[in-house]
């Protein structure tokens, strides 16, 4: 008969180049630990998935160079790592039978230390076999041959895999490295799941470990459901190398091919490109052969963008969406749907979700998905799916959209993907972990909430204000269970993390977006969504919740949710202003405050993760002094630099209460400011100026006064020009409430910071007597 | 002289270094603008402040550094800040100077980015 001369499972054993290889040494540790465990009969199977082109193949023939060089024990077996592909050249079963055999032939003989043979004969390679002590290789060849005379491509199948992997004095064991796996759903008149009905002896011997890798979990993960394998198989997810191993592969690719990029790029470099290899490749061999020089930042960001908008990276994913969608008009919504979600962000996890999106008929939004399932851009867990997170494909959607659909130029898009990456802005420090750090905890305690039904004050600021302000915490949490009025929280299904990046513009999703259902029944009547956003800003604002409740409206059109299955939910960073508090409870937004969800997880057993909780300082707790208020007053002389002295004796006062740092250094600066201002502006005869600093429980008070003749707010044409009058907008914004009453006997600044961001009072600006200054005047 | 004014000055390759230490207000704010004047007329271009040592920061200090950033934007050179606190970075984006200005946390990554490799 006439076998297929294909060596090698289609090249990529042949191409696949060791010292290539980089990273991935969790994942190669576990893979190698279980194949080995097979030589004692308790050898695991695993189930590798991730995104096309991210190394699951390297990562496969990696192994089975391991594995190929392990062993050698006494009277241990070694492990015969059989690699093979089901990539969909082979797509009738017979001819993949044939190849199958012709691979596992031919890799025995190797792996028992023979040469490769110089012509193909299937006969003399089992005869061979036999004298190494495999023993019925002529049988399964010929009954091989016999059902494919007959045109039976199943039952060739199952002969070829039925072959006696192992040799009869127990020298050795197969683990098998099935490579695309998803393809074996995709074989002409074999149902889908058929292939591991016929490897299910070998899956459940426990001998023979199975290695299965593919881009479509869901498919894969269905099939082994329904034959009852899926508690067999563990999970790996590949995703893109860690920065460190990465910035290696740079070295050594730069290395190669004399390529010279600064070493301070490369871990940006790395992030970049989603830590994928096959586009560090593409991008060294781009810099190479345009013979391009990489100084700095922004001309790695330039060929970066040139790579995605005409070079190679545009090269590779055009290809990819010409071959997954042949048809134009599917392409287009498919690459237009995609960039909604990869590069917009548009928050979505739901099948019916997606179609919708799409705007195509289910039908050919179900065609749309299941293709992008089966290349592995999205991953399906029962109704829930989720999308691969690939930078470097969102900025190719990015260009296919403006290129494609809105028309414009090609280095007119690079360029806004240059200056987008640019200027990217870190958090400011110490925001970024913190609020990350709130969301996580936030999204933990949405997962438990589970049809419980906790007190309605939870979610309301204002009235948790107006009832509990200023009371202890013991106090508060007594009184909350007497709540009377509870809310029943839905069952949350998912919890997707938003982000805060935008380009250039305002932001458009949320911190976390979950999906619920009001009952035990998962049904569409019983679905609600949350949108969750944890403030950033320690005095949340009128303007930040018109924006959310913005954003919670376009959801909701986007969705076609009616009112009552959205709600919307803010939690504060520190407090909010009485404006911003009044227009939350008009759109119907739940705030909570720090201690509200901080009774809010205690009561699903979660610690809070934010911040040390810090009694002394916590709303209505007790404070150091119970309930005094201590007052220090200080006279200081107009000299320069006196000011100096004030901040100390604010130092030392704050001591008392045991405020933190950042609280500390904001109340020092803005008395530094208000006693500048007094020396500066008042003319004072006495050429003093008193403070008085009031420390209550609550809050610290600070009096700058001065005997001068008063002062007009507002910068005057000298201060413009020299940059100056900073001072009013300073303390503004360094403080709480901030009050000035001038007038011809002098002027009083009155500034007032809460400690502990006490629910009880917000920031108030008040008219003084002489009149108030408006924010930005000095 | 106030006894609050320190100012360290130092070259790193063609980046002058500007180490503020103490209480930034108008006689140090005037020292640092100083500095950095003469280098912009000698024709240096990268200027780098270090706020690490900074304890305090007065609205008038701050208006200096703004004059100092005019300055060095005028004459197309570059600049960025190291070591600046929570507080001071606050007040940097009160009056706008974080806008024009990028911080870091090190001195090595303020070079790297002035030199261009960042």
């Amino acid at each position: 008969m006439g076998y297929l001369r294909l060596f090698g499972t289609m090249g990529a054993e042949a191409s696949f180049r060791e010292e290539d290889f980089f990273g991935r040494e969790e994942e190669l540790s576990a893979l190698t630990r279980a194949a080995l465990e097979g030589s004692r009969g308790i050898g695991s199977s695993f189930m590798i998935y991730g995104p096309p082109n991210i190394g699951k193949t390297s990562l496969l023939l990696k192994l089975a160079r391991t594995l190929g060089a392990s062993g050698g024990e006494e009277g241990v077996p070694r492990p015969f790592p059989l690699y093979f592909s089901f990539s969909q050249i082979l797509s009738h079963p017979l001819a993949l039978s044939q190849h199958f055999l012709q691979e596992v032939l031919s890799q025995l003989l190797r792996f028992l230390g023979d040469p490769r043979p110089s012509a193909f004969d299937p006969a003399a390679m089992c005869d061979r076999l036999t004298s190494f002590g495999v023993m019925g290789c002529r049988e399964v060849l010929a009954a091989h041959e016999r059902c494919t005379a007959e045109g039976d491509g199943l039952s060739a199948l199952v002969n070829a895999l039925s072959f006696p992997f192992s040799s009869s004095g127990g020298l050795f064991y197969p683990v098998f490295l099935f490579d695309d796996f998803q393809y074996t759903g995709k074989l002409q008149g074999v149902p889908e799941g058929a292939m591991l009905s016929i490897l299910r002896p070998h899956i459940k011997s426990g001998h023979f470990p199975m290695f299965l890798s593919g881009s479509s979990p869901g498919r894969v993960t269905a099939a082994l459901k329904r034959e009852g394998l899926y508690g067999t198989f563990q999970m790996i997810e590949i995703g893109g190398l860690s920065t460190d191993s990465a910035v290696r592969l740079w070295g050594y690719l730069c290395e190669r091919r004399r390529v010279d990029i600064p070493a301070s790029l490369l871990s940006r470099a790395s992030e970049r490109l989603g830590g994928i290899p096959t586009y560090q490749r593409m991008l060294v061999e781009e810099i190479f052969f345009g013979g391009a020089n990489v100084p700095d930042a922004v001309t790695f960001e330039n060929l970066y963008a040139v790579s995605v908008t005409e070079g190679k990276i545009n090269r590779y994913w055009r290809e990819f969406f010409e071959n997954t969608f042949p048809d134009r008009a599917r392409r287009g919504r498919a690459i237009r749907f995609l960039k909604r979600v990869l590069c917009d962000l548009f928050p979505l996890d739901t099948m019916e979700g997606a179609i919708s999106l799409m705007g195509a008929s289910e039908e050919e939004g179900e065609a749309i998905l299941s293709a992008l399932e089966f290349k592995g851009l999205l991953k399906a867990d029962l109704d829930q799916i989720s999308f691969v997170g690939d930078p470097v494909l969102a900025d190719f959607l990015y260009w296919a959209f403006e290129h494609g659909v809105l028309g414009k130029g090609t280095s007119q898009v690079a360029a806004s993907i240059v200056q987008a990456k640019l200027s990217r802005t870190a958090p400011l420090p110490g925001q970024g972990g913190d609020h990350a750090r709130r969301v996580s905890i936030v999204k933990e305690l949405m997962r438990k909430w589970d049809l419980r039904e906790v007190p309605l004050l939870l979610l309301d600021f204002g009235k948790f204000r107006e009832k509990f302000g200023g009371k202890g915490l013991l106090e508060v949490v007594i009184g909350m269970e007497r709540e009377a009025v509870r809310v029943r929280l839905p069952k949350v299904s998912s919890v997707s993390t938003g982000y805060r990046a935008s380009r250039g513009g305002p932001r458009f999703d949320f911190d976390l977006v979950a999906y619920g259902f009001l009952d035990g029944d998962f049904s569409e009547e019983n679905l609600v969504l949350w949108a969750v956003d944890a403030a950033v800003e320690k005095n949340l604002g009128a303007r930040a919740v018109e924006h959310f409740e913005n954003r919670c409206r376009l959801l909701a059109l986007e969705k076609g949710l009616p009112d009552d299955r959205l709600r919307k939910w803010m939690i504060l960073n520190e407090t909010a202003d009485p404006a911003a508090v009044d227009l939350a409870s008009g759109y119907g937004i739940h705030l909570s405050h720090p201690t509200q969800l901080r009774l809010f997880l205690n009561l699903f057993g979660l610690e809070e993760l934010e911040r040390e909780p810090d009694p002394a300082r916590s709303p209505g707790a007790e404070a150091p002094r119970a309930g005094k208020t201590l007052e220090y007053e200080l006279v200081l002389p107009i000299k320069a630099d006196s000011e100096v002295v004030a901040a100390r004796v604010a130092e030392e006062v704050a001591a008392f209460a045991s405020v933190d740092a950042d609280t500390v250094d904001r109340v020092k600066m803005a008395i530094i400011e208000a006693c500048i201002n007094a020396f500066e502006h008042s003319a004072s005869e006495s050429g003093k100026v008193r403070l008085r600093y009031l420390l209550a429980p609550d809050k610290i008070d600070i009096f700058v006064q001065d005997d001068g003749k008063g002062f007009r707010p507002g910068k005057t044409p000298e201060e413009s020009k020299k940059n100056r009058g900073w001072g009013l907008k300073l303390i503004r914004e360094l403080l709480d409430d901030v009050e000035i009453t001038t007038g011809p006997d002098g002027t009083v600044v009155h500034m007032v910071k809460h400690l502990g961001a006490d629910p009880a009072n917000p920031g108030a600006v008040q008219q003084g007597e002489g009149g108030s200054a408006s924010p930005g005047e000095s | 002289m106030s006894p609050h004014k320190t100012i360290r000055i130092r070259e790193e390759g063609d980046t002058l270094v500007v180490c503020v230490g103490g209480y930034l207000n108008s006689l140090l704010g005037e020292e640092v603008e100083k500095a950095v004047r003469t280098r912009l007329d000698g024709g240096g271009r990268r200027i780098l402040l270090d706020f690490q040592d900074t304890r305090l920061v007065n609205s008038i200090g701050i208006s200096f550094v703004i004059g100092i950033v005019e300055k060095v934007m005028e004459r197309e050179g570059r600049m960025a800040f190291c070591g600046v606190s929570r507080i001071n970075s606050d007040l940097f984006r009160v009056t706008g100077l974080a806008k024009y200005v990028r911080s870091f946390e090190t001195e090595k990554e303020v070079l790297d980015f002035l030199a261009g490799n960042a």
